[in-house]
């Protein structure tokens, strides 16, 4: 195998500034001061020079492809892209997702009555926006499932309802997926978003 | 008998049949949409082409004939090429519905387009726009667009049920399939249709958007709707029952079932009892199994210690299993010593098809496992009279089809009776004077056989799972029990208590559990 092969050289004994205890605890104590002062000068500055983000207040900007819970797009007229098709709840391994169908007077004609996912299921695999053929349900940056209740990790249709525009870094994304693959043309997109 | 060769195997096949069916029979899998075995041949949809040696094309199989020392060639590359076109042009203007479409999982464009079909569309033209949701029927819709024309639909309705509802309009490619203006498709037997499209183009409304079929368990049963005992197979998901399909049963119902039967499974999901009941003063209340058991044995019994063996009668459910008939017959025989029983059968409209007039399952099981008063017996009316006249003071209901069949006088009848036990699967104005209720299962949650009105003893599978809950079998065991009386060793089986019935009735002698099959055994008189 051809692998890049770098000796580092070490002294043969530990330097005497390191065997020696006080010592070496002040030049720990120093290092670990000089960033806190740096942080809290930069921080009272508003410019800080080292990466720490101010969670939660302050959110880390995330990648396209970073996978957080699945939520639903919703179009601009308020209702969910998704046709209650059932390839999502059936492509889940966890079978988190349960959905009961129900008729409408709109378009189309089909919507989901009942979207639920079970948040404590959920293991953020990504098949359920895979096998949606509407990009209806698609993985959000949204991480946040901690509940008091364990009723509360069932999220509702309602709950996962998230427009379409806050969501379009995530959906370029997995346009690019399709077309990068050749899976399919662009698919069928019903109703504007 | 004649020789053919199909894919370089010779088979012998019955002179005068059409291809088709034949390699159909062979489980060879040959494209088709138009063709069906219970409609005539139309020759529409062009996908069942196969070669034959010596003709100058490609031939559809389903319209010709075979011939002895014939050559067919079903899956070579010409073939498929040929079926690859013909796919093609029957997706051209078939709508990318599938998400929200009912047909998809069973659905044989699908099936066939990924067989057969290309990846994407080469037509640059847009889709023709048709009607979609066309109303054509109270419990039928239409979608035009989705619509193949097979022609299946047409031909059901012009040569099953004779009404002719149903027509290919237009001609070319504007043709669709359409119902005349006013006249609705609206007979007794109109879910078929959407049964037999090949596609999504018609369906049930009573199905309609409810559930994905690949999420239903289906299992093989019998309808419990009237003594015909059509064949279906029942589909479930999530502890309910979402529809009936017929099965192909050519004894009993082809391949078809009315639309009474296949609609009437919805008392299996709702308003169902799940505890027993007993009265306390006026108000009736949950209580135990324990108790409600108890009380049925020790009040029966000593009702007829006191008033003797004729103040009580049974009346009996004609919606119960052979094997629990046959039960319940031993216990009030044997165990209760009830002289009177007699079922109750409620009457309705009947046909010269498939539907009968008795509306329950198993009306013939209970007469021929002697259940139904004979001659000379007390029958309905006369242990009504009886009631009446106050000689019969007690009473063991299985079912509630009494109440219907006794009418508008049914509360005031029963109201006179000392005690009154129902087994009933659902709410019902009956349970209100009952002094005793047991829930009971229905057909979906129970094994056993029914008897049709012909005599044909076909089994029926548990569908859903009623957890611990007993069945009606095992209630008539445990008041056995506290009798004193061991019906059958163990749990309720109904397999063990066939055996006895084909040891102890004659009409039965003939007949095996095992050998019931899918399709059913006719009784020695059938």
């Amino acid at each position: 195998m051809a692998a890049k092969v770098v000796t580092v050289q070490r002294p043969a004994r530990p330097r005497a500034m390191d065997t020696l205890g006080p010592l070496a605890i002040l030049r720990g104590l120093f290092v670990t001061s000089s960033h806190f002062f740096r942080n809290l000068f930069g921080f009272i500055r508003g410019k800080p020079t080292i990466f720490t983000v101010q969670y939660p207040e302050e959110l880390q900007q995330l990648a396209p492809a970073f996978r957080g819970m699945p939520v639903l797009v919703q179009m601009a007229n308020g209702k969910e892209r998704c046709v209650a098709c059932g390839l999502c709840e059936w492509a889940c391994p966890v079978d988190c997702i349960t959905i009961y169908p129900a008729e409408t007077e709109d378009e189309i004609e089909r919507y989901p009555a009942v979207f639920d996912i079970d948040m404590s299921r959920c293991m953020f695999c990504g098949l359920c926006e895979e096998a949606c053929p509407e990009e209806a349900i698609v993985m959000s940056q949204r991480v946040a499932i901690a509940t008091t209740d364990w009723r509360g990790s069932v999220w509702h249709k309602s709950d996962l309802l998230m427009p379409a525009t806050e969501l379009q870094t995530r959906l370029t994304h997995i346009r690019r997926g399709y077309e990068r693959t050749g899976v399919a043309a662009t698919p069928v997109v019903r109703g504007k978003a | 008998m004649a020789k053919i060769t199909v894919d370089g195997t010779t088979i012998e096949v019955p002179d005068n049949s059409m291809l088709l069916p034949v390699l159909l029979d062979r489980g060879l899998q040959v494209p088709h949409y138009c063709y069906h075995p219970k409609l005539s041949i139309d020759g529409s949809c062009r996908m069942c082409l196969v070669k034959v040696e010596g003709l100058p094309k490609l031939t559809i199989s389903c319209n010709t004939p075979v011939r002895d020392g014939m050559v067919v060639d079903t899956q070579g590359p010409e073939v498929t090429k040929a079926r690859q076109g013909v796919l093609e042009l029957l997706l051209v203007n078939h709508p990318l519905d599938c998400p929200i479409c009912d047909q998809a999982g069973e659905c044989y464009l699908q099936d066939y387009a990924f067989e057969y079909g290309k990846r994407a569309a080469r037509t640059q033209e847009p889709r023709r726009k048709l009607l979609k949701r066309v109303d054509v029927g109270p419990r039928v819709v239409l979608d035009q667009e989705r619509c193949i024309l097979c022609r299946r639909c047409v031909r059901f309705c012009k040569e099953i049920t004779e009404t002719r509802e149903l027509g290919v309009f237009n001609l070319g490619d504007q043709s669709v399939v359409d119902i005349f203006p006013g006249e609705p498709l609206d007979n007794d037997y109109s879910i078929n249709t959407a049964d037999i499209c090949p596609v999504g183009a018609l369906l049930s409304k009573d199905f309609h958007h409810k559930m994905r079929v690949w999420f239903l368990d289906e299992t093989e049963s019998v309808c419990p709707g009237c003594s015909n005992g059509c064949n279906v197979k029942v589909g479930a998901a999530r502890g309910n029952v979402y529809r009936l399909l017929p099965r192909r049963n050519d004894e009993v119902n082809d391949t078809w079932m009315c639309d009474e039967g296949r609609l009437g499974y919805r008392f299996v999901n709702e308003q169902r009892i799940r505890t027993p009941r007993v009265r306390r003063g006026t108000t009736i209340e949950s209580t135990s199994w324990d108790e409600a058991l108890q009380q049925t044995t020790t009040q029966l019994s000593e009702l007829s210690r006191r008033e003797g063996a004729g103040a009580l009668a049974a009346v009996v459910s004609p919606h119960l299993t052979n094997e629990e008939l046959f039960s319940f017959g031993q216990l009030i025989a044997n165990g209760l010593r009830i002289q009177h029983r007699d079922v109750a059968v409620i009457s309705g409209k009947s046909d010269d098809f498939l539907i009968k007039a008795d509306k329950a399952a198993n009306a013939r099981g209970a007469r021929d496992l002697g259940l139904a008063a004979a001659a000379g017996e007390a029958d309905l009316a006369a242990i009504r009279a009886a009631i009446e006249a106050g000689t019969i003071r007690g009473l063991f209901v299985t079912g509630t089809d009494l109440w219907e069949v006794w009418g508008e006088e049914a509360s005031k009848i029963l109201g006179r009776l000392e005690f009154l036990v129902v087994v009933a699967t659902n709410e019902h104005p009956l349970l209100d004077l009952a002094h005793v209720v047991l829930p009971g299962m229905t057909f979906a949650e129970k094994n056993g056989t029914f008897t049709n009105h012909a005599g044909r003893v076909q089994r029926i599978h548990r569908v859903l799972d009623p957890g611990t809950q007993p069945s009606d079998g095992e209630i008539f065991l445990q008041i056995g029990r506290r009798l004193g009386m061991e019906l059958t060793p163990g749990l309720f089986d109904p397999r063990q208590i066939f055996g006895a019935i084909t040891r102890q009735v004659p009409r039965y002698a003939a007949l095996g559990w095992d050998d019931l099959g899918r399709q059913g055994q006719a009784t020695a008189d059938a």
